[in-house]
């Protein structure tokens, strides 16, 4: 490529590379390939002043490709497209070799790590030469917000976004909202009536002029891309535009708060579920608390109740995770228990006591002092259930091998409830397909980062929030889908989105209209456009993956910035040094 | 075979004083800073468990809370205000209730009014036929000799009378605590030369109480303060119980003072007398951990003790100045006190000077047994099923 004038920067990250890879050879070697104006190494190439260092030479040299050998691109590919810009730069203009996790962290041989350096930053030379320049597109961002889920998440979301004058959509399964808090009777630990909570959200939420609530639907099509979604919602209470049920609004976001389902107690054959009468779910027992009266299924009241923990979770045959609120409710249950009944006794049997949150420790005391019995086991090894005899005095035994003591024990109880735990919604799947985002393998939605992006998704445009991402209680639920609308409201704030400039495109001369790619794509971003019978990449969709590049026969279809000229550059490049 | 938790037994218990039990969570902590614990003997912890369970079938059998002397270092250490120290000082009343097969020791723990009244009619009682006694045979005027108020021959036979309906009880109540701890709690097999070879273990525990010595190690006199001011108590006592039943009527004849016996009643009432006045002030100023929680037993306890010798010493005193009418009453309400004291000794927290060492003795029996044990287990090949 003539009048390419490429600058190579060999990053020492402090002795994470520079221990490993002889920076100043690979330099040298650098500085000697044809087209490469200048080669520098540096202590840290991330720092101020190691950017700062790029654009100066940019501007003196007359650079106008640079690579950049450290780290991952993961890590400060962003950091240096920066330097580019400010230099005046095309950002796209730029490659950047890992020297660091693909060699100098995974090697032991000197030599052996300086050579593949070597290649790997002379396989970033041949492939820079051939980038080009690229624009990112900008979009038009719709206000309209479409909430699936009404219980807290969903509501709070949907509040907080009308509040700021954003029209919301909010579609409910059920014929009512409030999802699973409003089975619910008090909270753990502060005891706060989950009612309460509730109602105050329902009323508003109803009431709302910014907030069309559908009940009994269901979201049954999305199509378009982020700022720009047409949701199909279908309705069996007939509110909708036309007689079909069906109603179709326009969006920019989606926001999946579609919670959880607790686990099936009778999977458990040890605990009798379903055969012993006076086993029941904790769901069972709230509604036992909200109609005023815990009793057996024979009317009288329990002198002895066990609550075992744990129920489907923290286990290998059901679920391995921790469901994080029954632990709490456990003890709420405790005090609920005994403050009905005072001449009640309760064993708690336990695996661990997962007391985490705000106010948790001293609620767990405060069940102490109560004379709750703690009873631990061991995790794989559950009590078992079995009927009392008619000398025992109770209705059933549970024998336990518990572990603080070391004793077998048998603890007499009359009534036995079940800490069932939460687990993904069986329909959570077709909502995972509907809005085109990832499940893990218990169903959980996966969130684009775990840590730092822990609402959105690798789908633009929709985000989730609550316990359909995992098992969490209340504030932090609510916290999740304040967050969500945050997100949302400040995109809207911007009227306009920028899209990566990292798309394929469609030659329409070349493409055949076979539609391979339009199955194949993982983010449905490929559409067919009937009239002229070929397909068509929604830019905005478009994540850049390159399957349909791969796939197209015709090789119809060019990866932006992964174009195959670049990619054979960068192989030969790879294997090009000896 | 799966044991019963009866989770109503810790409700029982606070009655007995352990009223933080609950809070307990199995840190362990105690166990570790307690100076007395072993892999053996694993208390507090354990026995904190089985009380929280409700396991009463184990708790009897064991012999884990005579082996405190409640230094009070794990309650101080407990990062839940569980109070181990009072909680063993609970199981330790628990079980004088439980080795006793009259249920009084029971009633008398558990309520406090029974207790009193009972001291009270049995006071009276006491004082109504020391009265008819006295005035039917001799004169309030005369102290000692043929017609005295009341005379040393007859304290001598009513003194060993009481000795021996007190023997009884406590041997009966000592051979259900050996059935108990030895028979039922003991699953290996125990060889009877061991009862021989760790005997000296019963004398040597009781006259030095030298475990005592070794609880609280970080303290800030050389001596463990109230080590040696329990010894000094119950060497008086011991003393006193001996003189009283053996000696009576040497001690009370006058007016000359006989040395050879008096020197012993001095020196115990110098025991004696310290060791009340200093449990009763720390009871009251609660300056150790251990006196900070007082049982109802453990007042009735110091006080009556107290009163015994505070009237014992006023009536030697007005016998030997001539004062015998004062000397006389002050006799009466000395043995008032005595004769409740002596009757009530096997059923309550008195009981601790026969199950203490007795504790001790098993105790060394046991271990000896499991290390004999545990020595022909390893000589022979491990089989992992």
């Amino acid at each position: 490529m003539k009048n390419c004038r490429i600058g190579v920067y060999i990053c020492m990250c402090g002795t994470n590379i520079a221990k490993m890879v002889d920076v100043e050879a690979v330099s040298k070697f650098a500085s000697e390939l044809p087209n490469v104006a200048l080669s520098r190494t540096y202590k840290y190439m991330c720092s101020n002043p190691g950017q700062e260092m790029i654009s100066q030479d940019i501007r003196e040299h007359q650079l106008n490709r640079i690579v950049v050998a450290a780290c991952s691109p993961n890590m400060h590919e962003r950091t240096f497209r920066a330097a580019l810009r400010s230099a005046g730069l095309n950002q796209y203009l730029f490659e950047m070799a890992n020297i660091r996790e693909q060699c100098s962290w995974v090697h032991t041989d000197a030599n052996e790590a300086t050579e593949k350096a070597k290649a790997l930053v002379y396989a970033a030379i041949c492939r820079v030469e051939l980038h080009e320049e690229l624009e990112s597109v900008s979009v038009n961002m719709c206000p309209n917000v479409l909430v699936i889920g009404g219980g807290i998440a969903g509501m709070t979301t949907a509040l907080e976004l009308a509040d700021a004058g954003n029209n919301v959509y909010l579609v409910e399964k059920n014929d009512h909202l409030g999802g699973n808090l409003a089975r619910v009777d008090l909270t753990a630990p502060y005891l706060y009536s989950a009612r309460d909570l509730i109602t105050e959200r329902i009323t508003r939420t109803f009431s709302h002029r910014k907030i069309e609530v559908y009940l009994q639907s269901r979201l049954t099509q999305l199509t378009g891309f982020i700022g720009n979604f047409k949701a199909t919602i279908s309705s069996i209470n007939g509110k909708s535009t036309d007689n079909s049920g069906k109603t179709e609004v326009e969006i920019g976001n989606v926001v999946v708060c579609t919670g959880y389902k607790e686990f099936d107690a009778s999977r458990i054959v040890h605990y009798g579920y379903g055969k012993l009468p006076n086993v029941i779910t904790s769901f069972e027992l709230e509604k036992m608390i909200r109609s005023g009266r815990i009793e057996t299924k024979e009317g009288n009241i329990p002198r002895y109740v066990a609550i075992i923990h744990c129920v489907g979770s923290r286990s290998q045959e059901f679920h391995p995770y921790c469901s994080r609120v029954c632990c709490m409710t456990a003890l709420k249950y405790a005090h609920e228990i005994k403050s009905a009944n005072p001449g009640c006794y309760i064993s708690d049997i336990y695996i661990d006591m997962h007391a985490f949150g705000k106010g948790h420790e001293d609620f767990y005391r405060r069940s102490s002092e109560a004379k709750t019995l703690f009873l631990m086991y061991e995790k794989g090894d559950r009590p078992v259930i079995h009927k009392a005899g008619p000398k025992d005095n109770c209705e059933m035994l549970i024998e336990v091998n518990e572990k603080l003591s070391g004793e077998v024990i048998e603890i007499p109880a009359d009534l036995v409830v079940l800490m069932v735990g939460m687990e993904a919604r069986e329909d959570s799947h077709e909502i995972a397909r509907l809005v085109n985002i990832s499940q893990d393998k218990e169903g959980w939605f996966i969130e684009s980062h775990p840590k730092l992006e822990p609402v959105a998704t690798t789908t633009d445009g929709i985000f989730i929030a609550g316990t359909c991402v995992a098992p969490k209680d209340i504030p932090d639920t609510v916290a999740q889908a304040r967050a969500a609308a945050a997100r949302i409201l400040a995109r809207i704030a911007k009227e306009k989105i920028e899209v990566d400039a990292l798309y394929s495109e469609v030659n329409e001369n070349l493409c055949s209209g076979c539609r391979l790619c339009n199955q194949l794509c993982p983010y449905s971003a490929i559409e067919f456009l009937e009239d002229k019978k070929v397909s068509h990449i929604i830019s905005a969709l478009c994540k850049g993956c390159g399957v349909c590049v791969a796939a197209c026969p015709s090789s119809a279809i060019k990866g932006r910035h992964f174009t195959d000229q670049q990619v054979l550059a960068q192989v030969d490049g790879l294997f090009g040094i000896d | 075979m799966a044991t019963r938790v009866n989770p109503t037994f810790i409700d029982d218990l606070d009655s007995f004083g352990a009223e933080d039990v609950q809070l307990c969570y199995q840190c362990g902590d105690c166990s570790t800073v307690c100076p007395h614990a072993d892999e053996v003997y694993k208390f507090p912890r354990k026995s904190m468990r089985l009380l929280q369970m409700g396991l009463e079938s184990k708790l009897e059998t064991t012999l884990e809370p005579w082996l405190c002397y409640y230094c009070g270092q794990c309650s101080e250490q407990c990062p839940r205000d569980a109070d181990p120290g009072e909680t063993m000082m609970s199981l330790r009343r628990w079980l004088i209730a439980r080795y006793d097969f009259t249920g009084i020791a029971r009633k008398f723990f558990k309520s406090r009014a029974t207790e009193v009244i009972t001291i009270i009619v049995v006071a009276l009682l006491t004082g109504v036929f020391m009265l008819y006694y006295g005035f039917s045979r001799g004169s309030i005027h005369i102290y000692d000799g043929e017609s005295a108020f009341l005379p040393s021959p007859f304290i001598h036979k009513f003194d060993l009378t009481l000795g021996a309906l007190l023997a009884l009880f406590l041997i009966f109540n000592a051979a259900r605590m050996w059935y108990l701890v030895m028979i039922r709690g003991t699953s290996l097999k125990v060889p009877w030369w061991l009862y021989i070879t760790e005997f000296f273990q019963l004398p040597w525990h009781f006259f030095t109480q030298k475990r005592y010595a070794e609880c609280e190690k970080k303290r800030e006199h050389a001596v463990y303060m109230p080590w040696i001011i329990h010894l000094g108590l119950m060497l008086g006592y011991v003393t006193m119980l001996i003189l009283v039943m053996v000696f009576i009527e040497h001690l009370q004849a006058g007016p000359d003072i006989k040395w050879q016996v008096h020197i012993f009643g001095y020196l115990a009432t110098i025991g004696l007398i310290t060791g009340t006045v200093y449990f009763i002030r720390s009871r009251f100023k609660k300056h150790y951990i251990q006196y900070k929680k007082s049982h109802g037993t453990d007042w009735v306890f110091v006080v009556l003790l107290f009163i015994i010798v505070l009237t014992g010493m006023a009536q030697h005193i007005f016998h030997r100045t001539g004062l015998y009418e004062a000397a006389n009453i002050t006799y009466i309400i000395h043995l008032m006190s005595v004769v409740p004291w002596l009757l009530r000794m096997p059923f309550s927290k008195w009981a601790h000077l026969i199950y203490r060492p007795l504790a001790m003795y098993f105790a060394a029996i046991r271990r000896k047994a499991v290390f004999q044990q545990e020595a022909v287990m390893s000589s022979y090949p491990v089989v992992v099923k």
